[in-house]
This record gives structure tokens, sequence and C-alpha cells, in this order.
């Protein structure tokens, strides 16, 4: 009971605070990069077989993948602006 | 050789710049904060002239100059260097943006729009890397040099998703007619679960709005502040080998900026308001 009383005293601390909103937005970002990393990986990879299984192809899938690319690349910035607007309201 | 040359210069201006302000001091958000420049103000509304107004301004002439030099102006039947620019945007506009998302029969309609959206979000958003002197800050006398990009502001953004989102209901209710079109928003499912799946189709109509927007506004926002945080970075840490990072990391993300994001962001705004138009305008069933 000591130890998170104290803690809760120390929250009051601004440098805490700060850094305390500092790891939860850099982890916001983090853990969102790690799933849309995989799910960019996954795009390029299945493009390249693709490709290389049907290199004719190759002109259509290109507008899909980036399409894909998009689609998947905005989820970090979602885990983002969810990360910033903690940041700028609590 | 060149890049080596251009990395050591990095490097070297690294490493030499003032470690002058602390981390307290700095901040990259405030790059982001809009100040009345010409104050208009009507009832209620905040029409004031600030920072982004001017870039869009800008970025709109930029737009009509690029159509008409690249489209318009001179064109042969030999195609130069400038009017296969042209070509290449306008192939893209058409098979890549239109053919994918708009049904043939209403192409001849909104084939317009899309390849506008695409070439003035393009336009705004490579604005946005270039320094200019809208920093809105002078240094004896001389204006300050700054990157800034309209599309890093949630409302312009925001403004060009409700238009695609108000074309969308608007064309699918003049083609399909009203209660035909809101019933193509439900799919065929058994009715146990209707009371379910019809509000989170009536929602994700709406998300479209956000994620339509946030996708652009989120991606240049980041961007702009990664790279002004790595600028930044010269100034505040003192360390030396430490200091060396900062200004070739800013230069690698400004350059994956400007060649992948810009593009892809315009190509992406513009084929996604295509889907959504053509989807309203011939539902699957």
């Amino acid at each position: 009971m000591h130890t998170l009383a104290l803690i809760a005293a120390s929250v009051k601390d601004a440098p805490v605070v700060h850094a305390g909103k500092a790891i939860a937005l850099a982890l916001g970002i983090g853990a969102g990069a790690a799933g849309a990393g995989a799910g960019i990986g996954n795009i390029f990879g299945s493009m390249i077989q693709s490709v290389a299984r049907q290199p004719e192809l190759r002109g259509e899938l290109q507008g899909l993948m980036w399409l894909g690319f998009a689609l998947t690349e905005a989820v970090v910035f979602y885990g983002f602006l969810g990360g910033l607007l903690g940041y700028v309201l609590v | 050789m060149k890049f080596r040359t251009l990395l050591a210069a990095l490097v070297t201006l690294a490493l030499v710049a003032p470690a002058a302000a602390s981390a307290a001091e700095f901040d990259p958000s405030d790059e982001f904060k809009l100040k009345d420049w010409v104050p208009i103000h009507l009832g209620g509304l905040n029409l004031s002239i600030n920072r982004a107004v001017v870039y869009l301004l800008l970025g709109a002439a930029l737009t009509c100059l690029l159509g008409v030099l690249l489209m318009r102006w001179r064109l042969g039947v030999k195609p130069g260097r400038r009017q296969t620019v042209g070509e290449l945007i306008y192939d893209i506009a058409q098979t890549q943006v239109a053919e994918t998302g708009l049904p043939s029969k209403a192409i001849h309609l909104w084939f317009p729009y899309c390849a506008t959206i695409m070439l003035f979000i393009f336009v705004v958003n490579l604005l946005g890397f270039l320094p200019l002197p809208f920093t809105g800050e002078t240094w004896h006398h001389i204006p300050v040099f700054g990157i800034y990009a309209a599309t890093s502001q949630i409302s312009v953004t925001l403004a060009l998703a409700a238009m695609t989102f108000i074309f969308t209901h608007v064309e699918g209710i003049r083609f399909n007619g009203p209660i035909r079109y809101f019933r193509s928003w439900i799919p065929d499912v058994p009715k146990a679960i209707l009371p379910l799946i019809v509000p989170i189709e009536v929602l994700s109509q709406f998300m479209r709005l956000i994620s339509l927007s946030v996708r652009l506004y989120a991606n240049m926002l980041a961007g702009h502040i990664l790279i002004l945080t790595m600028i930044g970075l010269m100034f505040i840490i003192h360390s030396w080998p430490w200091r060396a990072f900062g200004l070739p990391a800013a230069f690698i993300f400004y350059i994956f900026e400007v060649l992948i994001v810009v593009t892809i962001q315009a190509f992406i705004f513009a084929a996604l308001s295509a889907i959504y138009i053509g989807s309203a305008i011939e539902p699957e069933h």
C-alpha cells in the first residue's frame, strides 16, 4: 500500500506525467507499426510471388498493390493519431 | 560518390550546428499552429486567411497552371517530354483511378472530379515539402523559410473527404432512387441478425469520411513532424556521435516522403473517391 500511495503522490509531478505520456505515445505508434509492418510485408511478398508466376499481370497488379499498401499503412497513422490525441488531451 | 559527399556534408552540418536550444524549448507541433493573418469573420464563421489558406490558394493556382501547361497547351501528334508527362498523369488518372472505380456509364461524369482531386492533392502535398517563405516569421527582415503542408491540417482533408461523401450519396440517390439506394446498403443476411448488421453498415458509411480524411492528414502530419524532429535533434543533443545522426535521418525521411508518400496518398484519395462514387452509382445488388 505504501508504494502505491507513493506512486499516486508522485504522479502529480509534471515530469512523471510527461514521461508517462511519452511512453504511451511511443508504445501506441510502435505496436501499431508492428502490425502494419507485417501487413505491408505480406502485400509486397504476395506481389513478388504473383509477378514471378505471371509477369504479364504486373501492370494490373501494381495499382492493387499500392492501394493495399496505402490502406495498410494508414493503420499506423490511426494509432499515431490516437496517441497524439491522448498526448494532447490528457 | 555524389551520395557520399552529400552524406558527409549533412554530418558536418549537424556537428557544427550550435547546440543552443534545450529540449523544453523545442516543440515541432508549434509549426502546425495557425495564426490569422488577414482576419475575416462572418458571424460565427472564421474565414480568416492563414498559413494553410495561403498554401491552398498557391496549390490551386499551380494545379491549374500544371493542367494547362501539361495537357492543354501546344499539343502535338509527336509528344515531347512535357506532353509525355501530361499523358502519363492522364493515363494513370484514367486507367488506374477512373476505370477501376467507376462503372462505364459514369466515367464521363466523374472522371474530371477524380482526376482533379488527384492532381490537386499531389500538388498541395508536394508544396508541403518545398521550403517556402510563408512561416510568418522574419529574421532580420528576411522571411524565414519553412516546410508546411495544407493537407497536414484536418480541416482541409475533412473538407475534401466531405466533398466525396456528399457526391457519393447524391449520385447514389440520383441514379437509383432513394429507396433502392438505401436498401442496397444492407447486405443479404438472415432477418434475425439484421438489427446487428444495419447499424454497422450505416456506421461504416460514416467511417469512410473519417478514414479518408485521417489517412491523408495523419500521413502528412507524421511525415512533417518526423522531419522537423530529426532536424531539431541536432540543436538539442550535445554528445557527439548522436548529433551526427539527425540530419541524415531527416534527409532519408524527406526522400521517402517526396518519392513515395506524396504520390501514393494523392492516388489513393482519388482511387477511393472513384470506388465510393462508383459503388453508389452501381450497387452490387
